[in-house]
């Protein structure tokens, strides 16, 4: 028999809690050790994963199934395909190094950090992998709690309680709306086939009328866009972004933004093909201005995480961009600029972090001339920030060349104004780097400063390596989600053409689907 | 695998090995300049000797040789990363080895003592890197990579000396500005790539030549891979990068105008040169285009007063000279001669230039040839002699190669129908001689007390020479220069066999004596214009478009292009854009949708009450981020 790795995944750092609540809260080099320890299991375990992934079939890998409460149709049912083992492997990838980089930064309540990230990780592997809705939702929500916790405990006090509230409410809002539609789901897929089940893989074949597709895609979709976060919901990133601890910000940019963009992937789109086809021009525009917006307003940003947090922005809307193409080159660009985006970002959250331990501020203006003090820092932050501007040879240039060429097979013009946003982000980015890390070093207090240590440059080069290795062969990535991006493609296709079977028998359907509606709102009245 | 071509096996040697060099001194070595130097310059050695090798092994190739791995397919597109080397490929290889290797020697000298001597060396093997791979890429996506790591080269060289403010502004006006034009180079390849399949560049041209293209897809694709030639090649509109980019060193300077980062557009057109042509459409804009870029920077440079900036301009107006010539043989049917001959020549010329230029600044530690004049500059003798070949080439005199290119250039636009271009060629080859030749004069007959305290330009070097006042011009420096003086007095005599080696036949024109009158009429007649201002004993020192204030002004301000692109960034983007999004940010959207979550939270929460069809669930749901916190609550304190 097949070991549960997925489930091992799942829960193994929750074993680690455990572990962890038994050592002395008092020694922070013991619980750091641990969790490090743990950490790195936890990233060997899941590379069975990917040595063990077939890359030539879309249906679900290592899927696990168990009955949870059969009577209402909940399962413990989780499964992997191409799209979410990057993002199972990228949260794996990250955590270790988070720990690393916390090594300095978080002095207080060592242990309840510690608890807190671990937890968030058991959370957020659970998202992506889980296949059942009820499951995947419970996971949805529980990942919210540390994220709440990190930003609002160990978060920069002045704001920390505002952001953390901020992101709490912004999620919950979206979430909310979106167990109503889960639920409205339930009960269709129980009216339609008469058996009621959460089985994500089971809904997918549902042929849900349009107006019903309509709602429940906002429903869905309005979660996922705050998550994302898409224009016009993004204005709690740049709060939590900022107020929240290094290691807090770096997940919450390489990770669980990344949530958004994968529900709609997972959900959203093949739930509900014909509403996802009528939403494509509103979601692409809203993807644009997002891009451009994003861009624009990091231009005159004087703190460099809120900078980067809405240089987040602008990238999230080239992943949307891309996925909501429905062709193989813009959902395989989405799919790798969502691990880019991890990576670049999360690289440049830990850059902003080790220049606040240095000197507690984030503020532009208060530096200038970096280079100089800190070269090994200088030559680091510039091979980031030139792949988050997307150079070629760098994995930044890979996502965001497959994207527009998906856009530009579908839509010249949202193409043509996707690619403004990479004129703009060279402007911001190297803006800033030069603002921060050029010229003269004019404040006394950065003329000493110490250059990255050991543990610093080691955090630094996994992630180097990977920004290379995807800008130079990005076929190794590529090939693992190939298939089931083509799968995908194909049942957004044909859900195209049904569409256009719909509005010819326009008639027959809304006859048909007024009977549908008053079926539904009994079965929500019961 | 099978056999291993061995001129691949070079190429990717030589590839390899720059990155290697890159990567050792920007990891191990940048503390130490010394190892650095030999690293580099071994490098570069060794990748000079693969060139020469292989361009003289293959100067009878009829076939070109491809060698091409896909590296990216999905859904009908094919992504081919490989060498292709022709004719084309071959020379323009041989150029930019040779001319980063001088660079690579003259720099030893001239970057003597730089705190970062190391990292100056890694950034030129990078730049040898991307360049090289730009000529020898079979594909376009690969050679559009290697056009945007040529970028990124030479924003780091640029912006080399990072602690002037003014350096590491150049580099990121450089880099953005070019990336302007980069972005309609992408949506062509898109555009190609999508409609046509491939963006393999022997296939293209192929296709091309075959009448295979339709003019719905050729005329747009054309235009928009213009787009990155403009920027790269400094062409009007977003020519304005380039005179910025003097901030960078000196030997910098001339390794990016002669053979690199501005050559790569114009090799790009050549590259493409069947498919361009294939599109008068094209071809025109492409001629407008640069007539204009030719007659605006020769203005400019009439007025300039930073002998850098007189040769940068030269150069933009150079590169539209080429472009003219390529244009015109393309609408005429003619062949790509012209134009590549002139880059080739150009390069050498014009690295000459810039590094008699860097001996002088190196010297005199300024930029301002009036004040290099006043200081003696004539004395130098090395650098004096070889100044004044490579403004003779530049300024298209027999028995120089400039003259042998511009010649061909102009029998190229004589063959145009409309003779407007023919004369706005001349008119442009009139006042390149005479803005030359106006640096040369100034240099040859100083006048001390000439210079006021109006010609005021900073000196370069940011940091000392103190001690080493007395020096001539060390052999490392001069070197590149008599060798440059070589190439620049014996290339235009190889124009026979240089064409056979482009073409691989000679065309042999009937010599054009009209053509050939007016052209020398029109070089000599700048010299001369140039004598009369600022050689002759009577002469005032004033250029002669002194007369009209109004003009001169206009110049000086360089066609306010700068302003305009100043005022479009600050004003509109920045003032009109950045800040309203910003400002809605705060208020509108941060104030809105805030109200609102507060508003809904509550009757979110009523609403999943009411959903009192599934209680169980609820309560889970709250049962477990009540656990949640009590977990919290539990552990913490």
């Amino acid at each position: 028999m097949q070991l549960p790795i997925l489930s091992i995944l799942v829960f193994f750092p929750v074993l680690g809690i455990l572990l962890l609540l038994f050592l002395d809260r008092k020694n922070h080099k013991v619980l750091k050790g641990a969790t490090f320890v743990i950490a790195v299991l936890e990233f060997l375990f899941s590379l069975p994963l990917w040595f063990g992934f077939d890359s030539r079939t879309a249906a679900m890998q290592f899927v696990e199934r168990y009955h949870w409460l059969p009577q209402y149709g909940i399962s413990y049912y989780v499964g992997l395909d191409g799209f979410s083992l990057l993002l199972v492997l990228l949260t794996t990838f990250l955590t270790p190094l988070c720990v690393l980089a916390t090594w300095e930064d978080i002095q207080t309540r060592v242990k309840e950090f510690m608890i807190c990230l671990l937890f968030l990780m058991s959370g957020m592997i659970g998202v992506f992998v889980s296949l059942d809705l009820f499951l995947f939702y419970v996971f949805w929500e529980v990942m919210l709690i540390p994220m709440y916790l990190l930003i609002g405990v160990w978060g920069n006090p002045a704001r920390r309680v505002y952001a953390a509230i901020k992101f709490f409410l912004y999620t919950m809002f979206g979430s909310l709306l979106m167990l109503v539609a889960i639920l409205v789901l339930y009960f269709y897929h129980g009216k339609v086939t008469g058996t009621y089940t959460f089985d994500l893989l089971k809904m997918y074949g549902l042929n849900i009328p349009f107006h019903m597709q309509f709602w429940m895609f906002l429903a869905f979709g309005l979660a996922f866009a705050i998550k994302v976060p898409m224009f016009p919901f993004h204005t709690w990133l740049p709060d939590a972004h900022t107020e929240a601890p290094t290691v807090g910000s770096v997940i919450l940019a390489a990770v669980l933004l990344k949530m958004g963009t994968y529900g709609f992937l997972r959900f959203n789109m093949p739930l509900f093909p014909q509403a996802a086809y009528y939403f494509v021009p509103l979601f692409s525009i809203l993807a644009l201005i997002g891009i451009i917006y994003g861009a624009l307003v990091s231009m005159v940003q004087k703190d460099l995480k809120r900078l980067i947090a809405f240089s987040s922005v602008s990238h999230l809307g080239f992943v949307m961009l891309g996925l909501f193409t429905f062709n193989v080159q813009g959902v395989q660009g989405g799919l790798i600029q969502m691990i880019n985006h991890g990576l670049s970002t999360g690289a440049l959250f830990l850059i902003v972090g080790m220049i606040y331990e240095r000197r507690h501020t984030r503020m532009i203006a208060d530096f200038g001339g970096l280079s100089t003090p800190m070269p090994v820092y200088a030559t680091i932050f510039m091979i980031v920030t030139l792949s988050s501007i997307g150079l070629p040879g760098l994995n930044g240039f890979v996502g965001e060349f497959l994207i527009l060429l998906g856009t530009f097979k579908v839509n010249k013009l949202y193409a043509t104004l996707g690619a403004t946003g990479v004129i703009f982000a060279a402007c911001y980015m190297l803006w800033m780097f030069q603002r921060v890390m050029f010229g003269e070093v004019t404040n006394e207090k950065n003329k000493n400063l110490k250059d990255l240590s050991a543990r610093e440059i080691a955090i630094f080069v996994p992630l180097l390596l990977f920004i290379v290795w995807i800008g130079v062969y990005p076929s190794t990535f590529l090939n693992k989600t190939e298939a089931t991006t083509a799968n995908f493609c194909t049942l957004m296709a044909k859900a195209k053409e049904t569409t256009v079977a719909f509005d010819t028998q326009h008639t027959a359907f809304t006859t048909q689907h007024s009977a549908l509606k008053t079926q539904n709102s009994k079965g929500v009245a019961r | 695998m099978g056999s291993v071509n061995p001129f691949f096996l070079g190429c990717t040697l030589s590839l390899v090995l720059s990155l290697s060099a890159f990567g050792l001194i920007m990891i191990f070595t940048w503390r130490r300049p010394k190892l650095s130097l030999a690293i580099s310059l071994t490098v570069s050695t060794i990748c000079l000797i693969i060139a020469w090798l292989t361009f003289i092994k293959l100067s009878a190739l009829k076939e070109p040789l491809i060698l091409s791995v896909d590296w990216m397919m999905s859904d009908q597109i094919r992504v081919p990363f490989g060498f292709l080397l022709d004719p084309t490929s071959l020379l323009m290889f041989v150029i930019v080895a040779t001319i980063s290797w001088l660079i690579q020697l003259y720099s030893i000298g001239y970057m003597a003592g730089d705190s970062g001597f190391g990292r100056y060396y890694a950034f030129l093997s990078l730049f040898a890197l991307s360049m090289l791979g730009l000529v020898i890429s079979s594909g376009l996506l690969q050679l559009y990579i290697c056009w945007e790591l040529v970028g990124l080269s030479s924003y780091l060289l640029i912006g080399f000396w990072y602690e002037k403010f003014s350096a590491s502004e150049a580099g990121k006006k450089a880099f953005v500005v070019t990336r302007f034009g980069d972005i309609g180079f992408f949506m062509g390849l898109a555009f190609l790539v999508l409609n046509f399949g491939t963006l393999d560049i022997h296939s293209i041209n192929s296709a091309a030549m075959s009448k295979a293209f339709p003019a719905w897809l050729l005329t747009p694709a054309a235009l928009l891979i213009f787009c990155g030639i403009m920027g790269k090649s400094a062409q009007f509109p977003i020519h304005v990068w380039l005179p910025d980019a003097m901030e960078g060193p000196t030997p910098v300077s001339a390794l990016l105008h002669s053979a690199t980062m501005v050559a790569a557009g114009m090799y790009l057109l050549t590259r493409l040169f069947p498919f361009f042509s294939c599109s008068p459409t094209a071809m025109t804009v492409i001629l407008t285009i640069c007539t204009i870029t030719l007659l605006l920077s020769s203005t400019i440079g009439m007025v300039a007063t930073d002998i850098k900036q007189v040769w940068a301009y030269s150069t933009i107006s150079q590169l539209g000279f080429m472009g003219m010539g390529l244009a015109a043989a393309g609408l005429t049917g003619g062949y790509l001669f012209a134009g590549f001959y002139h880059l080739t020549t150009h390069a050498g010329f014009k690295a000459l230039l810039f590094l008699c230029a860097g001996v002088f600044i190196h010297h005199f530690h300024t930029n301002d040839f009036f004040v290099m004049s006043a200081k003696g500059g004539r004395r130098l003798l090395i650098p004096m002699v070889t100044v004044t070949i490579g403004a003779l080439a530049l300024a298209g005199i027999f028995p120089f190669s400039g003259f042998f290119s511009k010649e061909a250039i102009l029998a190229e636009l004589w063959n145009l129908p409309n003779k407007m271009w023919l004369g706005l060629g001349l008119l442009g080859a009139f006042l390149t001689a005479y803005y030359t030749f106006r640096v040369i004069f100034v240099l040859l007959f100083p006048r001390p007390q000439a210079v006021g305290g109006g010609h005021g330009v900073e000196e370069e070097h940011g940091h000392g020479h103190g001690q080493e006042e007395e020096h001539g011009v060390p052999w490392v420096m001069a070197v590149p220069l008599i060798i440059l003086a070589g190439f620049t007095c014996v290339l235009g005599f190889l124009q026979a066999p240089i064409q056979k080696f482009l073409l691989g036949e000679v065309h042999h024109h009937a010599p054009n004596y009209v053509l050939l009158v007016s052209a020398v009429g029109c070089a000599l007649g700048g010299i001369g214009m140039a004598w009369l201002d600022w050689g002759a004993k009577g002469a005032k020192w004033e250029g002669f478009i002194r007369k009209v204030p109004v003009v001169e002004n206009f110049f000086i301000q360089k066609w306010y292009m700068d302003h305009f692109w100043r005022w479009f960034l600050n004003t509109v983007i920045y003032g009109l854009f950045s800040r309203t999004f910003t400002y809605n940010d705060r208020r509108v959207v941060d104030g809105g949708v805030d109200a609102v979550a507060f508003g809904t939270i509550g009757s979110g929460r009523l609403l999943s009450f009411i959903q009192t069809a599934f209680l169980q669930l609820n309560l889970l749901f709250m049962v477990l981020v009540l656990g949640g916190i009590g977990i919290y609550l539990l552990m913490g304190r």
